[in-house]
């Protein structure tokens, strides 16, 4: 039962609610007046179904905003406001009808218009339901809010892709005569507009799209600009691209722009200051989209320099907007191991290629850091590459017939510069960049020449090469004239210094020598005989196959070598006789024939002057130090000149007078091209080093046999014993370990011993 | 101290001559002995070979020999030291079997060899790789006039008892050596 003191509390409580309505109005009208005024109001606001969606119903402000005075007094404006929500939230199924209506027919087919009138639809609900601005703001952000969450939460997941088709349709609408008839008539826009679109983007701000779909917005944006960058630049590099790139921005991009983010400016400025932001954000997309096709085609583009100087221009402005550095290092090294460093690639052509990354890196980054980064592994495998040296050699010497020398004609020939240090006294020095490794050598820029040779640690390895290569030239010369490799050889002078070139100068000189010696000696005896006569000492070795010329050939030389012991007594001359060649007239019974041949081919033809069949064998023993392969060489070009013929294998027989039928076929198309032209057979440096290797082998093998194990420091000190043993510890490690891949011999805690078997 | 001085001076004249004609002769010694190891080397004859024991001395070397096969040494191998005089090649080198080896000409014990191309019969013309190749034939050719191990010539005749006292002498080559 109640209490009197729970009846008092109640009665209380009652009273002051009453007070509160009443608002000390006489009687209950003040109670009355609030029931009135709520009732109106609640009419007034209440959601309509689909059919108020049209109009509202007509109401007389004055008399709603005293209504809403009356709530407020009473302090029961929030209550009025959950209310209201509440009613909001039982209506709100009508929209979902409403956006799975336009969602279905989009997924049956998927065109923006449908969207479009997705969002022209729940703008409309949005503005029929919203309250009225005499509720006050927080009023209406509170349904904004509600009515949003609601509207996002019913959204399905294929909005998204649809949202993405209209917003990239509205770069298309850049006039009226361009945009479609829906978007007139749906988003009708105000007289003065530029750009058709602008109701869209007003109704699309009011839904809160913009904001929330703003990341979808941008990135609709970049794929423009993407596919704009790509389908314009790709592959053209002949001119530059990135302000063309920017002057496309802004002529079709940045009109766009304005309607996302700047629709309200008051002016240009106003503008460009709102865009600002979003502005730079494309431009660095801009870049950084150039930047990474540019990085793709880096390789391609190196292949095409100069051509592509422009492509290189841009590469370096974007790379100063966006930080791709590493990036390009990676890719154009992934290029060169893949489509350079390979045993495919001439080794010519990677000399090609490296020295135009070069000059392309230059252009790049000046100061040579991404150079070394990418350099460093084609310089390691051209140091590998056996015939490296020869081609920077010959590239040294101009080969006149290369065409296209790795020098550039232009550039001033300096010496090989050797390390320097840093010279802080420059006025115009500068740091290391930030992303110098700490082996980088901030090399000044050099010549091309100095820093292909600074591939290898010592120029040693060049001027060997250089001499063979000299070497070969010399003896190919036959008409005497000189000036070219004496010239060649003043311009090394300066590069490699003077002391380095001595063994070339003796071997320049020994040439025009000779032709002095053989001068004088043909005054005091004529002879047929012009040779060129080398100090041993200077010359690489030169491959030793002399065979020993046979009749009248024999006697020549004997003759000239003792006018030329009368001539110079303290010098013997020993015959090459492979090398050279000779002019021949070959009288036959019924033909003469006159041939300049090679010396073994003279000297065969010499021995059927006194036998008229020979056998290989014969030939051979009788020459002797000749392989079959030279002198089966040699008896077919006789053969093809129609003096000889091989009756049965390894027999060969002098065809006194010619026959019809085989020699006529034959020297009709042959004749001419009896001769064939050799370089002369020089050691190469290769092979010089695998023959001084085998010795160091008999030597390892030797010390390994009779002290059992030895460290390698051992084996390096004992190496010593070894003639000319030059290699240092690092070296003997590789030589070492090749042989144990070869199984000659094992190692275990740095102890190597021989594999017994 | 008068007893000694005069030993002490004798000691100390004879020192700067001999070690003055010692290194005069040094350097073409050790250009014979360098190019002996050389050839050596290069020719490398199967089953023997030598190298110096250190890189500091060119006058002591490390040898080693193989039996020939077909003699009862066949598949052993043994290792010798050689030393050379300094008066080389005037004098024979000195040659000692460092592996225990049962031979009428060997000491078991010491490992001297009585080889006469090593003694009375040694000439310049001789060379490391001549000594070594003599050895090998030594081994399956002793000469049993002169035994220095009896007892090995004595059974030199009876093949598998020699084989079984060789084997008992003989130790295979550690890589520790």
């Amino acid at each position: 039962m109640a209490t009197p003191a729970l009846c008092n509390q109640v009665a209380e409580k009652w009273q002051r609610s009453f007070a509160k309505l009443n608002r000390e109005k006489e009687g209950i009208t003040g109670l009355l007046e609030f029931t009135q005024g709520w009732l109106m109001a609640s009419d007034q606001l209440r959601p309509r179904d689909k059919a108020g969606l049209a109009t509202k119903p007509q109401y007389d402000k004055a008399k709603l905003r005293e209504c809403f005075e009356i709530i407020r007094a009473c302090n029961l404006h929030a209550v009025f406001l959950d209310d209201y929500l509440d009613a909001i939230g039982r209506q709100l199924p009508a929209i979902t009808n409403d956006i799975d209506f336009y969602m279905k027919m989009y997924e049956r087919e998927p065109t923006a218009e449908h969207i479009a009138n997705l969002i022209s639809i729940a703008a409309r609900w949005q503005r029929a339901w919203a309250p009225l601005p005499e509720m006050g703001a927080s009023a209406l952000s509170a349904f904004t809010c509600t009515f949003q969450t609601h509207l996002y939460s019913i959204l399905p997941p294929s909005f998204t892709t649809g949202f993405r088709d209209l917003i990239s349709a509205t770069f298309d609408f850049t006039s009226f005569e361009a945009a479609p008839q829906w978007l007139l008539t749906r988003f009708p826009c105000p007289h003065g507009i530029p750009r058709p679109d602008f109701t869209l983007w007003t109704i699309m701000q009011e839904l809160g799209l913009i904001e929330r779909y703003e990341t979808l917005i941008l990135s609709v944006c970049y794929e423009r600009i993407e596919g704009h960058v790509l389908e314009a630049s790709e592959k053209v590099w002949d001119r530059q691209m990135l302000q063309e790139m920017r002057d496309w921005m802004s002529r079709e991009v940045v009109p766009w722009l304005t309607m996302p983010y700047a629709r309200d400016a008051r002016s240009a400025e106003h503008a460009t200051m709102l865009m600002k932001n979003v502005g730079s954000r494309l431009d660095y997309h801009v870049c950084k989209t150039l930047a990474d096709l540019r990085t793709r085609e880096i390789f391609d583009i190196i292949i095409d320099y100069p051509d592509s100087r422009p492509a290189l221009d841009d590469m370096k402005e974007c790379l100063q907007r966006v930080d791709q550095r590493s990036q390009l290092v990676q890719s154009l090294r992934k290029a060169n191991r893949r489509r350079l460093l390979h045993p495919g690639a001439d080794t010519k052509l990677i000399l090609t290629q490296y020295v135009s990354i070069i000059r392309c890196l230059r252009i790049v980054d000046p100061q040579g850091v991404l150079l070394f980064k990418v350099a460093d592994p084609i310089r390691r495998y051209l140091r590998d590459r056996p015939d490296t040296i020869r081609c920077i050699v010959a590239s040294l010497v101009g080969d006149g017939e290369s065409g296209d020398s790795l020098v550039d004609e232009n550039e001033p020939i300096q010496p090989i510069n050797q390390t320097q240090l840093e010279d802080y006294t420059d006025p115009n020095w500068e740091p290391e960049p930030m992303d110098a490794g700490p082996e980088f050598r901030a090399n000044k820029p050099s010549d091309i020449i100095s820093t292909l040779i600074s591939i290898y640690d010592s120029q040693e390895l060049f001027v060997k090469e250089l001499q063979i290569l000299l070497a070969q030239r010399l003896l190919a010369i036959t008409d005497g004239n000189f000036d070219r490799e004496r010239r060649n050889i003043e311009i090394l002078k300066i590069r490699f210094g003077e002391a380095a070139l001595q063994v070339c100068e003796v071997m320049l000189r020994d040439m025009t020598d000779s032709r002095r010696t053989d001068q004088h000696i043909q005054q005091q005896k004529a002879s047929d005989l012009h040779p060129t006569i080398i100090s041993r000492h200077f010359w690489p070795p030169l491959q030793a196959n002399t065979f020993v010329m046979p009749g009248q050939f024999r006697k020549i030389q004997e003759d000239y070598a003792s006018e030329f012991h009368v001539f110079k007594p303290d010098k013997k001359l020993l015959w090459m006789s492979h090398l050279g060649s000779i002019n021949l007239q070959v009288e036959l019974d019924d033909r003469t024939v006159e041939v300049e041949v090679p010396p073994l081919e003279a000297a065969f033809i010499e021995l059927f002057s006194e036998q008229d069949e020979w056998s290989v064998p014969e030939l051979v023993e009788k020459v002797g130090s000749i392989e079959r392969p030279q002198a089966i060489k040699a008896l077919v070009t006789w053969v093809e000149l129609g003096v000889l013929k091989e009756d049965s294998p390894d027999h060969y027989r002098l065809l006194k007078t010619a026959e019809e039928s085989g020699s006529a076929a034959k020297s009709s198309g042959k004749q001419p091209t009896a001769v064939v032209e050799e370089l002369p057979p020089v050691v190469t440096v290769q092979q010089q080093q695998a023959e001084q290797m085998r010795v160091f082998w008999k030597f390892i093998e030797g010390m390994l046999t009779n002290l059992g194990q030895l460290p390698l420091d051992r084996i390096q000190q004992m190496l010593k014993f070894a003639p000319n043993y030059d290699r240092n510890i690092d070296q003997l490690a590789a030589f070492m370990e090749a042989a144990r891949r070869e199984g000659l011999v094992t190692v275990t805690n740095g102890v190597w011993k021989l594999q017994r078997d | 101290m008068e007893q000694i001085s005069p030993l002490a001076a004798a000691r100390g004249s004879s020192k700067p001559t001999a070690s003055g004609t010692s290194s005069e002769a040094a350097g073409s010694v050790t250009k014979r002995l360098s190019q002996e190891l050389m050839n050596l080397m290069m020719t490398s004859p199967p089953g023997i070979s030598a190298f110096p024991k250190s890189d500091a001395n060119l006058f002591e070397w490390a040898g080693t020999i193989e039996g020939a096969a077909g003699t009862i040494y066949s598949g052993l191998t043994f290792k010798i030291s050689i030393t050379f005089p300094p008066n080389y090649p005037y004098v024979a080198p000195t040659i000692k079997f460092d592996t225990p080896c049962y031979h009428p000409n060997v000491d078991i014990a010491g490992g001297a060899i009585c080889l006469d191309i090593l003694q009375d019969k040694w000439t310049a013309v001789y060379s490391a790789q001549t000594v070594l190749l003599s050895l090998q034939s030594l081994l399956g050719e002793p000469n049993n006039a002169s035994p220095l191990n009896p007892d090995a010539a004595n059974l030199w005749d009876k093949p598998d008892e020699y084989k079984t006292q060789l084997m008992k002498h003989y130790r295979p080559i550690s890589d520790d050596a």
